[in-house]
């Protein structure tokens, strides 16, 4: 007789830890199967050289929803959020750097040196960036409405998203509405003259998508990342022991709270009876039984591979196979026998403590994005860089030092060959262009680990390469994620729940799907 | 002679085909209405000149489809003159020495995509469908003033009620396509339905027409419904061409507006709106005429109306930062031939009718794409794509006996070009360049030319007022649709000025030979006429 749970969550990412903590702490015993030797999906820290640890992917939080860091109590299970006074230093070929702080003030100080006009609207465009922000923020802390039969509560939600919306005011109001469809291009032209600056704040609108900063709809993505950090280029926000230590204190969290976690076991497929998900299997042939499955893998994993799609109607999944994944980012990490010698900061360390900024102008990330579109990786790359180990040095013996890279673009689907032909050209690339603004580097390079779209997509499971799960965009987006009438965490299998990036709000390391869900999931487990 | 004082209910700037609309439908109500045009020739974009003797070329917009039938029967524009001739099918030739040929017949489609992907033939069946679901759904937002969603007032919120309550009654199947096309772009979109290649590209093509967007840029699928709307004679999604040429349209639109009383003068330039506390009173003329008028309705774009005919310190100057936001950024060009034979195609040759129709340069998804690349950098296309009709083939009256005209829309020419380039210096070459792009699919293309006019975007502006030469008077993009058309807070034709309107393309629902804005902007000032009254 095989074991029965009430719950099996398929992968502990930090959605799923998410999850599983809400679930545990209503009284539920909810089961985490984790295919990897340890939990943390995306946000890992691992030794990837002998003494040196760091963010593997991820190398930054979301930053994580307020709610959900107070619920788990993640200080208490050890979590130590690192913050640098620098949010991101941008370097320019011309040997000049941009520095934004988390400060305000002292951000429009650094602009000043380039313009006096932008440094006097950086504020404005903070100011109304938050604003909005808290609006969206307030959606994305939603469950999107029932398209076809809106509830009470439904009606409710958007009742009071439409209130706040109209608190906004007229001139905010607009913005939102105008914003959103945007390039995030033009809205950044908006404001600011200084192409650095522009290319620096028009990046996180392009972050992990497959979108240049002239495509329409990349001003979304910004705004849904201010939503969770009102600061215009986003803040450095770090962990002690890397991004791992995240996942590390929620699963810590969750096991407290009642939540059982096992590592090392892959989840084969979701056994469906009568269109009810009862179970799933393990590769070595286990069977858990369960009242409710909840997957933590993105909807095409789960849906089109997990379950056998004869439980799903032929629509479901051709839309389903339509919903978009193109991975654009790679991974570079370096373990290096010292700090790189980076122009332009005069030994102003501090400078490098947060993130790094590699894209001086627009057009240089919009041809970035060009050759990606044709199946190249791009040989002049955007690339987002953090050093950890300035900020915790326990990542890497005295003196030396971890460097990680997010490269884009490396679109999945390759023109010529396969991504394992490629892999020591991209990091050669990367290299090549780091060394432009800090000369010394290749000398420094101990090691380095490269990871391609295809092991993002074979080593972490996430398909296609793509970080968040699918695109952030404005037709896969709230009531639209992963489908219109499926945005609600449910499935056309009863039983059967997503809590990942790939449902509502998606989006980085916020832990917003896996707490949305959680709320879900339990009205439904009560209803019973 | 002093300056003559005249006086008129309403004075409409440009002559253009909405200005001409919107003129008809007030001297209709009874209001004495002067229309004004800068031009020697009435239409605006949608003229027809001679440009070389015996030659009529439809210059600048050169079919027509979008032309709303409310506008068509209101005026009795048949009566008029108005004919509108068939144009039927696209033919898209291949540089590999095949083709896609469509044509209004469905069963030849059916066989001709077959050729191409059996499953594509079967689903273009279906997608065809579907996009007439998704027209039924959006045309009545076309025949809409634009709700503000900034008031509580009850009669807006009904209007986004019974958009909201559309939306429900529709399929769940049709919900999906629906929000589809207004976030997606083109190629995501049609991705969806079919793998042919060319078959893809050419669809797009509609996707980006008029627009700074490229075939994978979100929003362009969009601007493909906007011209599937097309209506002619009732049926969706049929193109024409005007007898005579697309000046036709504007000719019997003035002559509609003329029977019902209104006034109309050419080669009438303005000089300045005159406004006193806050309210229009009139125009001057570049010759120093001044004409007084209760309403002014400007048919030119918002550039033209608030910035060049208007003193800085009239307008708030939030709403001039807004109209200065106001994205334009013309993107294609012009090449009309004369022709002394017709064009013989590799793929396809001799005078077959294939040449009847839209002849589209759109080999593939990639040529489309690398056409956008050249223009994000201030390049025109080293391969533009070329939208091309043979009007002569379907109404020989435009043409000396025997000699043919060739129509070629060319994307994209980029208004802003890259800093040392100017578009006078780059006329020629641009010019050449199509025809080296139509050389390489119909090589006899150069042995036949007998006359060239070659229109940029800078042309445009010069000529037709197109700020930025944009052919719509403003980017079809979705933050500047419905409610956000032109100016957030002014989309339903009123401004900041009292009885200054706007009834042109920039604003709802937008750009194409469709009269929709010059009507909705008559009957929103004939409802402030009479609540004044």
């Amino acid at each position: 007789m095989p074991a029965a749970r009430d719950v099996v969550i398929i992968g502990g990412g930090h959605n799923g830890l998410v999850t599983a903590f809400y679930l545990a702490k209503a009284g539920y015993k909810p089961l985490v199967l984790e295919r990897r030797p340890q939990p943390g999906g995306a946000a890992i820290t691992e030794e990837f050289h002998p003494g040196f640890r760091t963010s593997i992917l991820a190398h930054t939080a979301g930053p994580l929803r307020a709610d959900v860091v107070r619920d788990m109590r993640l200080e208490t299970h050890g979590l130590k959020l690192i913050s640098p006074h620098v949010a991101v230093a941008s370097f320019s070929p011309d040997g000049r750097v941009l520095i934004l702080y988390n400060d305000l003030k002292k951000s429009a100080e650094e602009i000043a040196k380039f313009s006096k006009k932008d440094a006097a609207r950086y504020p404005e465009f903070r100011q109304s960036l938050a604003k909005v922000g808290e609006v969206i923020g307030k959606a994305l802390a939603l469950t999107p409405p029932d398209i076809d039969q809106p509830s009470k509560h439904d009606l409710w939600g958007m009742l009071q998203t439409g209130r706040s919306i109209r608190r906004l005011g007229k001139k905010d109001m607009y913005r939102l509405l105008r914003w959103g469809p945007m390039a995030v291009a033009d809205l950044v032209s908006e404001y600011f003259d200084t192409e650095l600056l522009r290319a620096t704040l028009a990046a996180r609108g392009i972050f992990g998508t497959f979108l240049g900063p002239w495509s329409a709809g990349s001003s979304l993505v910004l705004l849904i990342r201010a939503a969770a950090d009102p600061h215009p280029a986003g803040l450095a926000s770090f962990a002690e022991g890397g991004i791992g230590a995240i996942t590390r204190a929620m699963a810590a969290a969750a096991e407290q709270a009642g939540a059982e976690i096992r590592a090392g076991v892959d989840v084969i497929e979701i056994s469906v009876g009568n269109g009810v998900a009862n179970g799933v299997v393990l590769s070595n042939g286990e069977e858990i039984h369960a009242q409710a499955i909840v997957s933590n893998a993105d909807p095409k994993r789960t849906l089109l591979k997990l379950v056998d799609p004869v439980h799903l109607t032929p629509t479901f999944v051709a839309k389903l196979e339509h919903y978009r994944m193109p991975g654009s980012v790679a991974k570079v990490n370096l373990a290096l026998s010292g700090l790189p010698n980076f122009l332009g900061i005069d030994g102003n360390i501090d400078a490098l403590k947060g993130r790094i900024h590699i894209g001086p102008e627009i057009d240089y990330l919009e041809r970035a994005f060009d050759e990606s579109k044709y199946g190249n990786f791009s040989r002049e790359p955007y690339l987002e860089i953090a050093i950890p180990s300035l900020t915790d040095p326990s990542l890497a013996p005295p003196n030396k030092h971890v460097m990680s890279i997010c490269m884009q673009y490396a679109p999945f689907r390759l023109r010529d060959g396969d991504w394992e032909s490629q892999r020591v050209a991209l990091g050669d690339t990367v290299v090549r262009i780091l060394a432009r603004y800090a000369p010394n580097l290749p000398e420094l390079i101990l090691h380095h680990q490269i990871i391609t779209p295809q092991d993002l997509e074979d080593v972490y499971g996430l398909t296609g390469g793509h970080i968040f799960h699918g695109e952030l965009s404005l037709d896969q987006f709230f009531t639209m994620r992963p489908l219109l009438d499926w945005a609600r965490y449910s499935t056309p299998i009863a039983n059967l729940f997503l809590c990942g990036s790939g449902t509502h709000p998606g989006a980085g390391l916020t832990g917003g799907s896996g707490a949305n869900a959680a709320r879900e999931i339990l009205k439904h487990l009560k209803s019973k | 002679m002093a300056a003559r004082k005249q006086t008129y209910d309403v004075v409409v700037i440009g002559g253009g085909h909405n200005g001409l609309v919107n003129a008809a439908y007030l001297a209709r109500a009874g209001k004495k209405v002067l229309v004004l045009e800068r031009r020697h020739v009435l239409g605006g974009a949608a003229c027809t000149e001679e440009v070389f003797p015996g030659f009529h070329f439809s210059v600048c917009s050169y079919v027509v489809s979008l032309l709303r039938p409310e506008i068509i029967r209101d005026l009795d524009l048949p009566r008029h003159g108005l004919e509108i001739l068939p144009l039927d099918g696209t033919f898209t030739p291949m540089p590999n020495g095949n083709y896609l040929w469509r044509v209004n017949d469905h069963g030849k489609t059916h066989r001709e995509i077959a050729r191409h992907s059996k499953i594509d033939a079967e689903a273009y069946d279906e997608f065809g469908k579907a996009m007439q679901a998704m027209c039924r759904f959006v045309k009545p937002i076309l025949s809409m003033v634009p709700p503000d969603p900034n008031t509580l007032s009850p009669r807006e919120l009904m209007k986004l009620l019974f958009i909201g309550r559309r939306f429900q009654g529709l399929s769940s199947e049709d919900k999906y396509n629906q929000v589809q096309l207004m976030t997606m772009s083109a190629i995501d979109f049609l991705d969806q339905w079919f793998e042919t290649d060319v078959l893809k590209a050419t669809m797009s093509a509609s996707g980006i027409i008029g627009t700074f967007l490229g075939v994978r840029s979100p929003g362009s699928a969009y601007v493909l419904l906007h011209h599937y709307m097309g209506e002619i004679d009732g049926a969706f999604r049929s193109w024409g061409f005007a007898r005579g040429g697309t000046g036709a349209i504007s000719n019997a639109i003035a002559d509609a507006a003329r029977e019902a009383g209104a006034e109309i003068r050419t080669q009438a330039p303005i000089a300045k709106i005159l406004v006193k506390n806050g309210k229009v009173r009139g125009v001057v003329l570049a010759d120093g005429d001044e004409i007084q008028a209760d309403v002014i309705s400007s048919s030119v774009d918002p550039r033209q109306t608030f910035v060049n005919l208007m003193e800085p310190g009239q307008l708030p100057g939030e709403f001039l930062e807004e109209v200065r936001r106001y994205k334009f950024r013309g993107s294609s060009g012009k090449v009309n031939l004369a022709l002394d034979a017709l064009p013989n195609f590799k793929c396809l040759s001799g005078a077959g009718p294939h040449l009847r129709g839209a002849i589209s340069i759109s080999p593939s998804v990639e040529y489309m794409e690398r056409a956008y690349d050249d223009a994000k950098y201030g390049n025109f296309s080293r391969r533009p794509y070329v939208d091309m009709v043979i009007p002569t083939l379907t109404d020989p009256s435009v043409a000396p006996p025997g000699k043919h005209i060739l129509s070629c829309f060319v994307q994209y020419a980029p208004y802003k070009l890259r800093p040392g380039l100017n578009w006078d210096d780059l006329k020629e070459s641009f010019g050449n360049n199509v025809i080296d792009t139509i050389a390489e699919y119909a090589p006899n293309i150069k042995d036949i030319i007998l006359h060239k006019q070659v229109l940029t975007p800078l042309d445009l502006e010069r000529e037709w007022g197109l700020s930025e030469g944009n052919i719509f008077q403003g980017e079809l993009s979705l933050e500047q649709l419905f409610f956000l058309r032109p100016v957030p807070g002014y989309a339903r034709f009123r401004t900041p000025i009292r009885n200054l309107y706007l009834c042109g393309s920039a604003t709802h629902p937008g750009g194409g030979i469709m009269g929709a804005p010059g009507r909705l902007a008559a009957l929103e000032i004939l409802k402030d006429i009479k609540g004044a009254a």
